[in-house]
């Protein structure tokens, strides 16, 4: 039987249809502008389900609280002793009103609140801290954060289970604790802000972990709703015997999406307040929903959030490897890199060109700190020249290695680009996470990459760990002893701003070595819906969810 | 038949330990490569005595045939064993993950045996019609399409603008909601799911009955003046089915191996992103303890379609000595 004609023109109409919708949904409204409707006005109103985005976290228990998404729920269950403010990064009190160091600050006493509580209504006392703190360094517990504790006394012991107690640890009275250092680290008030260093109650732990684990009681501002969701949510409802300010919010749902795709999506259709901008549509997002003045804090029609991140992504550099142990070949291919490019066309502008290792947000940060970290083409090849490799000559190919599936090769591609610009042959080998680890922890690679980010904003916390010798973190194999000694005298320095200026001066001098290569410093790349209010996004990724507020339908 | 069924679970028993053997290969050190220790630590650095005492409480020391042979007793004594990243039972993973992940393959494998089966019946026997056609062509594009851009358009069209529009939308992503009965959520993912299989249902429908309606009893029943749908559904059907049978169930074995972009663009949690995951981080167990249910899941299903055949040819039968 033939086709009749009308057939013919069906299929054509209906194709067409299809067509149209598909593009119609596809491209439209990506120029609406957003209708402000400030509904709950600029006071701050309480009640409302605040609706966040995170994926799936590691952890919600502080024993490993150890990535943002978990990071992200525990800072709203969980009080450590000090915080940080969302906007400045300045140090503040949370579960300690007080505390003091000693003159060469190896010994600090902390003074607690004394009418906090658990969300079960128990005290919280400096015997709660303690237990946290040493169920973090019980290996048994395999926790992937203990190294914030390394510092105290007695941490070696527990970690090689000849202790079962942290010897650093003593608890004065019930809301006084003494923790004494294994060497001075004036910082350590720092340390001890994160959201991990927060106590728990023994009882209902040991009661049973894994419920725990699904269902942590804290002393934060909100509280488990019910057991974690695993892949779905996590809610969490305001704790209204909290010490502190309380939350505004009646409570926060952390909807868990594999995709930022899918979550923006649900972002678009009104069912998330808080999202990821997936790659591609940053301008666009810009246009549609505003930009915040600083960054930071959301408000209607000002709702992407663009502001810096305390993280550096940087080329790391073998110096241990026979070409690149000459720091001229190593600032040669620090001063070829076209950071700005590869900004404009890979991050689409959410990412700012690192002039040195210690990136913003971080208290001390100062721009151009490495006189190598820019792209300098005529003088990439000058210092090439004075290696003893003009124009690249004699040079052998150069291996840029990284971790497949995740955007670094385009990276690599790139500096491959710029490199040849010098002369300079490069072959890329990208290989998946874990057997990437395994070569950079056996030191069998010229080039890598990786990313480093804040624990706490300071800089101990990126010179420390990537430049002393022996550093487990120090993957670049950099040594230095008079950099050891300088970062061990910066440590000792209980003067803030002296030990600052002491970490500028080892800054700068690691940054004449040029170990690794700082490529860019973060933005966040986020959008809020336009009926919260008050939500800001600190440097270090978390959210203020107990002071923001959700503007009232009228 | 229940010697031949009895037959095939003890085939299932090899199988077992041939796939438990090649799972170890591959997690033995060197053969893929990456350390499930630094996994479970993370980037930063540990000390040498924690890395030293993680690697004996998961018994990674052990020789291979050591580690294999206790794995085995303890998959005998119903244990799975502890997920490293999670800390969790790996069946507690599991049991969380597979419900999810057979809800939507049987439902993908529903849409498309209807689906499949009806349009591949209407193509053949209006052949060369417009349905013929439509059919036709839009298999092939179905075929073509990738299913997470499919996925993200369905998502866009039904979910998003719908919605603008002030349409009947459904549900963007995930399991439940308040705002829609769950089956409602099941409706978009499904259709992803099945969207490729049920084009090829349709196209091996479509040949299949062909074939069959060209031959010669065919046209014998219909010389004894039957009408054309007795001859089809009587005759034609049980013949054409077989191939459209084994299809279903190999797919069918297939999701539930998981079906990490359908899942990953509906956020549906289920045991494909799971086990990609796993893998990803070395977490051996849970790769180990879905492989083995899904390879025993496969079977079963394998075995069921084995067992539908002598129903459809009631010229096989099983057990029997043939002469």
């Amino acid at each position: 039987m033939k086709l009749h004609k009308r057939g013919w023109y069906l299929i054509v109409l209906a194709l067409a249809l299809v067509g149209v919708l598909v593009v119609f949904s596809a491209c439209g409204g990506d120029e609406e502008t957003t209708e402000t409707t400030l509904a709950g006005g600029a006071e701050p109103v309480e009640g409302g389900t605040f609706n966040i985005y995170v994926s799936e976290p590691a952890f919600i228990d502080p024993v490993n609280l150890q990535e943002s998404e978990g990071t992200q729920v525990g800072n709203q269950l969980f009080d450590s002793l000090a915080m940080f403010d969302y906007k400045t990064s300045a140090l503040m009190p949370a579960a300690a009103e007080s505390w003091e160091a000693n003159a060469d600050a190896t010994v600090w006493t902390f003074h607690l609140v004394e009418d906090a509580k658990f969300h079960d209504g128990s005290d919280v006392t400096a015997d709660d801290f303690k237990y946290a703190w040493e169920r973090i360094c019980n290996p048994v517990n395999e926790s992937e954060i203990s190294y914030h504790l390394s510092c105290v006394k007695g941490y070696d012991e527990m970690q090689d289970g000849s202790a079962t107690e942290l010897a650093g640890v003593k608890v004065v009275d019930e809301y006084t604790l003494e923790v004494t250092l294994n060497y001075a680290f004036g910082d350590f008030e720092y340390v001890v802000a994160h959201p991990a260093l927060a106590p728990v109650p023994k009882e209902v732990v040991e009661a049973d972990p894994a419920a725990f684990g699904d269902k942590p009681v804290g002393n934060g501002p909100y509280m488990m709703a019910e057991p974690w969701a695993h892949d779905q949510y996590i809610k969490v409802v305001r704790f209204d015997d909290y010490y502190g300010e309380k939350a505004r919010a009646d409570g926060v749902n952390f909807l868990i999406f594999k995709d930022d795709d899918t979550a923006f999506l649900e972002f678009q259709a009104g069912n998330l307040d808080f999202t990821s901008i997936p790659s591609g549509q940053v301008e666009a997002t810009k246009a549609k929903y505003g930009v915040s003045d600083d960054g930071m804090e959301a408000a209607p029609g000002k709702q992407t959030l663009t502001g810096p991140e305390t993280a550096v992504y940087y080329i790391l550099i073998n110096n241990k490897n026979e070409v690149l142990s000459n720091a001229a070949v190593r600032q040669a291919l620090s001063l070829a890199i076209n950071r700005q490019a590869i900004i404009d066309t890979i991050f689409e502008g959410l990412r700012e060109p690192a002039t040195g290792i210690v990136p913003w947000g971080v208290d001390g940060y100062i721009k151009d700190q490495w006189p190598y970290a820019k792209y300098d083409m005529e003088a990439a090849k000058a210092k090439l020249a004075e290696a003893g490799y003009p124009n690249g000559e004699g040079l052998s190919t150069i291996t840029l290695s990284c971790n497949s599936g995740v955007g670094h090769e385009d990276i690599m591609a790139m500096i491959q680009a710029d490199f040849a610009k010098i002369g300079v042959t490069a072959e890329i080998d990208a290989i998946e996470w874990a057997q990437y680890l395994d070569k950079l922890g056996a030191g069998d690679f010229m080039l890598g990459r990786l990313g480093w980010i804040a624990d706490y904003p300071i800089m101990d916390n990126f010179l420390y760990p990537l430049f002393a010798t022996g550093s487990g973190d120090n993957y670049s194999f950099y040594s230095d002893p008079a950099v050891d000694q300088a970062l061990l005298d910066a440590r000792a320095t209980v003067d803030r701003a002296e030990r600052i200026a002491k970490y500028q001066a080892i800054e700068r001098t690691i940054g004449e070595a040029a170990p690794v290569i700082p490529l860019v410093m973060y933005r966040m790349g986020r959008v809020c819906s336009d009926r919260v209010l008050g939500l800001v996004l600190s440097p270090q990724g978390l959210l203020n969810l107990e002071q923001a507020w959700i503007a009232q339908a009228e | 038949m229940i010697k031949y069924i009895a037959r095939r679970i003890l085939q299932m028993i090899p199988v077992f330990i041939g796939v438990t053997i090649i799972l170890f290969i591959l997690r033995s050190p060197g053969v893929v490569g990456g350390d499930p220790v630094r996994m479970i630590t993370g980037e930063r650095a540990i000390s040498e005595s924690l890395y030293n005492q993680i690697v004996e409480r998961y018994g990674l020391d052990k020789p291979i045939y050591v580690q294999y042979a206790t794995y085995l007793n303890d998959l005998v004594h119903g244990d799975l064993g502890t997920s490293y990243q999670k800390s969790r039972p790996v069946s507690d993973i599991l049991l969380d993950k597979f419900p999810n992940t057979v809800k939507l393959a049987v439902a993908a494998i529903l849409i498309e045996m209807f689906f499949g089966i009806v349009a591949g019946i209407i193509s053949a026997v209006k052949r060369y019609s417009f349905w013929d056609v439509l059919v036709t062509f839009s298999t092939s594009v179905l075929v073509s399409l990738p299913v997470f851009w499919l996925g993200l358009m369905l998502q866009l069209l039904f979910g998003l603008k719908f919605k603008e529009w002030g349409l009947p939308y459904l549900p963007l992503s995930g399991m439940s909601g308040s705002e829609f009965p769950d089956i409602v959520y099941l409706i978009m993912p499904a259709v992803t799911l099945a969207s490729v299989s049920t084009a090829y249902a349709a196209r091996i429908m479509r040949s299949q009955l062909l074939e069959v309606m060209g031959q010669d009893y065919m046209r014998t029943a219909a010389a004894k003046g039957l009408s054309s749908a007795q001859v089809i559904w009587g005759h034609g059907m049980k013949n054409a089915m077989i191939p459209v049978v084994t299809y279903f169930g190999l797919d069918l074995g297939a999701m539930m191996g998981g079906t990490v972009l359908t899942e990953t663009v509906f956020n549906w949690p289920g045991v494909g992103y799971e086990i990609f995951l796993a893998i990803g981080q070395r977490d051996w167990p849970i790769v180990m303890g879905a492989t083995i249910i899904i390879v025993f899941i496969v079977m079963v299903l394998n075995l069921l379609v084995d067992i539908s055949y002598a129903f459809l040819d009631p010229r096989i039968r099983y057990g029997r000595q043939v002469a």
